[in-house]
């Protein structure tokens, strides 16, 4: 086309030419010129108005910055999106994370170290036997449609957990009964076996308290007894979250309007917090977070402790990882503080399946050290080489980006591993490796804390059975101190590591930044928990 | 009239069949709204449970049956996930790509047929390099790149000029418009260069082939100066093709401008369709597909229907056709 095009032209120019010479003068083109000269001084003169106006706008509020001027709304950058608000039968962390502590709350609630401390009850008592629980509630508490908090709402709200069995539903399951005293203002939960994680599950979703008498649409809708309402929800994209005036307790709300914006795309976040848009990013990768971290004047950047673990899970059932010495091969020949390093640094190498903030932590990175030459022998032993490659796949969610598997690619290519990387959608991933079960390798972030069941359950996707584990962590539940919990769930911590159903890259502290005259957000846990009451903004 | 009937039925057995191929098509999938729901820490009797409740375990044929018959009466469901209906959570995101979408052709209109047609009038060799190499490098810049440049360039906080607002749709949507139609200028304008990089070449491209078939010379042989025989004849002879290339181009950045979506943070339907397909969520997705599809099938109608109105030709080329069958 574009040859027949120019061909024709030369024809056509000879022709014309002859043509418009007869017909007219060019004078007209040098009109045309001078339009376009016109045309451009216009748009300099407009970019120079403009930006010659936009200084001083932008400069007057820093100007009379002395004074109190705290503003009225904090727009907050997260990452993942809830997809519903019906917190009772949607998974996600995103729920917990946005509406925990700040629309609902719980009857406990744990602080920014993920210890318990009270919310809806202000204090309980444990029988000898730790079978009975009983909670001491707060006096006149409300929920935001201006209806009272009773000890009923709370019992109801449990028992229609167990009942209905929404999400986490089974961390209940050894519940015999939840009654409500209203005249004492006490709700008493009974336990058919000892639980040492009850007060810190009733922390989460399955401690919740919701409004008995009332109707709505939980999922487009939340009413909560907490500091914030659910103002508004555009799936995806943003939440507002408007002070509740009817609140009842100590962390009545320092910011009238919180806006929640979600950025799925980390260019757009970094753009958004830059041009103001935002003025909190949680989560932000180390290496975006470094040219906030140097215009310190600016910007505050700061890691948190968290509970996520990357597990590298080997199918311990699967077809070449049931061989153990292929299992520790791999260990031994990750090296975890090269991945630690090129994420930027702040996380922290984690040796076995307990984070530093859950009970039972204990330093098991040594292990299994980063050592090729181990490696090496180990698959010799189980009859691999470079020469002769054991072929395994890894597959995972696409969340996590494809760096990780990449660099795990060259780090076991190394003692003869042939490893194909399959990056999948969350919910392929789901069916594949989590429903059937049918994988090699797996990776994901597990963030949730006292997840030391999964070890115990040898039904979960990690195929790993081993009764000594499942025997000491039934102990560990059910001891009636919490130094002998702790003690016992270090011990299956330790064996579990020692058998190499996966390894535990590393526990992922997440990175936050914010924009100068933000106080109060939390840095800790808070892609779980993020209470935002305290959060303030002068501008 | 025939040709219009004969075209109508197509676009009714072609919506028939998208919505079969759809169904299938995300039965096939792995994956499960249900476990997506159920998530990490939930035991298969809970998955299990929420299937049910869902109704994902009737049979294939009434799950259909149940989505088509709902398509027929103009509902098009509730999203299993968010609880909406798919007509609201569509409609909300089109609010954000349709005014992106129009404004960027119209941008690209603005660039791409001023453009071409000076390329077809450029005379020297130079010009005409130079119009060539303008419209390789225009229609070769990635979307991604070119917004980000802008953003570079004009973006408030970090652009070296702060014009526009570079992130995310406001949050009263079109009921402050001033705002909402700002935050849509560059990310138009990413789309419009593109855009309009490629109408440039078509434009120039379908002035040549006219200008090759003798029309211009005709023009010109009557007394009209090359430029005004380029402009009346040339452009009113191309605009049948030229709407023909719009309306397509129209179509296909439904989806087209997610890349530039995403980058701005604007929450419109491409984003919101593979958010929805990620999850599974069945009912949205068929749904919104098959929207999406009617819609591509309406335009290529309305396309032909409007390209027949344009060029009388073509409708005597068929009875012609017509006589000698």
């Amino acid at each position: 086309m574009a040859d027949n095009t120019g061909a024709h032209g030369q024809t056509g120019a000879t022709t014309d030419a002859s043509l418009e010479n007869r017909a007219k003068s060019t004078k007209r083109n040098s009109r045309w010129w001078l339009w376009a000269i016109v045309a451009v001084i216009a748009v300099v003169a407009i970019i120079i108005g403009v930006n010659l106006a936009k200084p001083k706008s932008s400069t007057n509020p820093s100007v009379v910055g002395s004074g109190d001027n705290t503003a009225d709304t904090v727009t907050i950058g997260l990452k993942l999106a809830p997809t519903n608000l019906d917190i009772r039968t949607t998974a996600g962390s995103a729920l917990d994370q946005i509406l925990i502590g700040n629309v609902y709350e719980g009857i406990v609630a744990r602080d920014e170290h993920n210890q318990v401390v009270p919310a809806i009850a202000k204090s309980w008592d444990e029988s000898k036997d730790g079978l009975t629980y009983t909670f001491h509630l707060n006096e006149h508490m409300t929920f935001s449609n201006g209806d009272a908090l009773t000890a009923e709402d709370v019992s109801w709200s449990i028992n229609q957990l167990i009942k209905n069995q929404y999400h986490d539903a089974d961390s209940l399951s050894m519940v015999k009964s939840v009654t409500a005293d209203d005249g004492a203002n006490t709700v008493t939960i009974t336990l058919a076996t000892p639980n040492s994680n009850l007060l810190w599950t009733l922390t989460g979703r399955a401690g919740l308290v919701f409004d008995k008498d009332a109707k709505y649409d939980a999922k487009t809708e939340a009413i909560g007894s907490g500091p914030y309402t659910v103002a508004k929800f555009v799936v995806n994209d943003a939440i507002t979250l408007k002070a509740n005036p009817k609140y009842w307790g100590t962390h009545k709300a320092k910011t009238a309007t919180v806006v929640v914006k979600y950025l799925a795309d980390d260019n757009a976040a970094v753009n958004a917090l830059k041009s103001g848009t935002v003025q909190v990013l949680a989560p932000i990768t180390e290496t975006l977070a470094a040219p906030f971290a140097k215009d310190a004047a600016h910007y505050t950047v700061k890691a948190g402790d968290d509970t996520d673990k990357y597990v590298l899970a080997f199918n311990s059932k699967g077809k070449n990882t049931a061989d153990k010495r292929v299992r520790q091969a791999i260990r031994y020949a990750i090296d975890h503080e090269e991945l630690i390093a090129s994420r930027g640094g702040s996380d922290k190498a984690l040796g076995g399946p307990i984070p530093s903030l859950d009970p039972g932590y204990e330093d098991l990175t040594g292990l299994y050290p980063h050592d090729e030459a181990k490696a090496k022998a180990l698959m010799s032993e189980a009859g691999y080489s470079e020469a002769k490659p054991l072929t395994l796949t890894l597959t995972y969610a696409n969340i996590y980006g494809t760096e990780l598997g990449d660099q795990l690619r060259s780090q076991l290519a190394k003692i003869g591993i042939d490893l194909k990387v399959n990056v999948v959608e969350f919910s392929t991933w789901l069916q594949d490796v989590y429903t059937n079960k049918d994988y090699d390798l797996s990776l994901v972030d597990h963030n949730e804390s006292h997840d030391f069941y999964q070890w115990a359950d040898s039904t979960y996707y990690y195929n790993y059975d081993n009764t000594e584990v499942q025997r000491l962590y039934a102990q560990a539940i059910a001891a009636t101190s919490d130094d002998s919990r702790d003690e016992l769930l270090a011990k299956a911590a330790k064996l579990v590591s020692e058998d190499a159903p996966a390894d535990w890259l590393f526990n992922y502290r997440v990175t936050t930044v914010w924009a100068k005259g933000v106080a109060g957000f939390p840095v800790n846990l808070n892609q779980t928990l993020l209470p935002l009451y305290d959060v303030t903004y002068a501008k | 009239m025939r040709f219009v009937i004969h075209r109508l039925a197509l676009f009714v057995a072609a919506l028939f069949g998208v919505s079969v191929v759809v169904f299938a098509a995300l039965r096939i999938l792995p994956g499960d709204v249900a476990s997506v729901m159920a998530g990490l820490n939930s035991p298969a009797s809970r998955v299990e449970a929420l299937r049910e409740q869902l109704g994902l375990n009737r049979p294939l044929i009434i799950q259909y049956v149940d989505w088509a018959g709902g398509l027929l009466r103009g509902d098009f469901g509730t999203s299993i996930l968010t609880g909406r209906s798919v007509t609201s959570l569509v409609a909300g995101r089109a609010a954000i790509t349709f005014p992106l979408i129009v404004l960027g052709l119209l941008i690209a209109c603005l660039i791409g047929i001023p453009l071409g047609v000076a390329a077809t009038l450029a005379r020297s060799s130079a010009a005409r390099a130079a119009f060539h190499i303008v419209g390789l490098i225009g229609g070769a810049i990635p979307a991604l790149w070119g917004g980000l440049l802008l953003i570079l360039l004009f973006s408030r906080g970090t652009g070296l000029i702060g014009l526009f607002p570079s992130q995310g749709f406001p949050m009263d949507g079109w009921g402050a418009p001033g705002e909402a139609l700002w935050s849509l200028v560059l990310p138009a304008l990413s789309v419009g260069i593109i855009v309009g990089a490629s109408l440039m070449r078509y434009t120039r491209s379908s002035l040549g082939d006219i200008a090759a078939s003798g029309h211009i010379d005709m023009a010109m042989a009557c007394g009209m100066m090359r430029r005004q025989a380029v402009i009346r004849v040339g452009l009113r002879l191309a605009t049948p093709q030229l709407v023909s290339v719009i309306g397509l181009t129209f179509a296909e950045m439904i989806t087209g401008v997610m890349v530039i979506e995403n980058l701005f943070a604007l929450p419109g339907i491409g984003s919101g369709l593979v958010t929805d397909v990620g999850n599974r969520d069945l009912i949205a997705v068929q749904s919104e597909l098959f929207m999406l599809a009617s819609f591509f099938l309406a335009v290529g109608l309305i396309v032909d229907l409007l390209h027949r109105a344009l060029d009388p030709r073509l409708a005597s080329a068929d009875i012609v056709a017509e006589v000698v069958a």
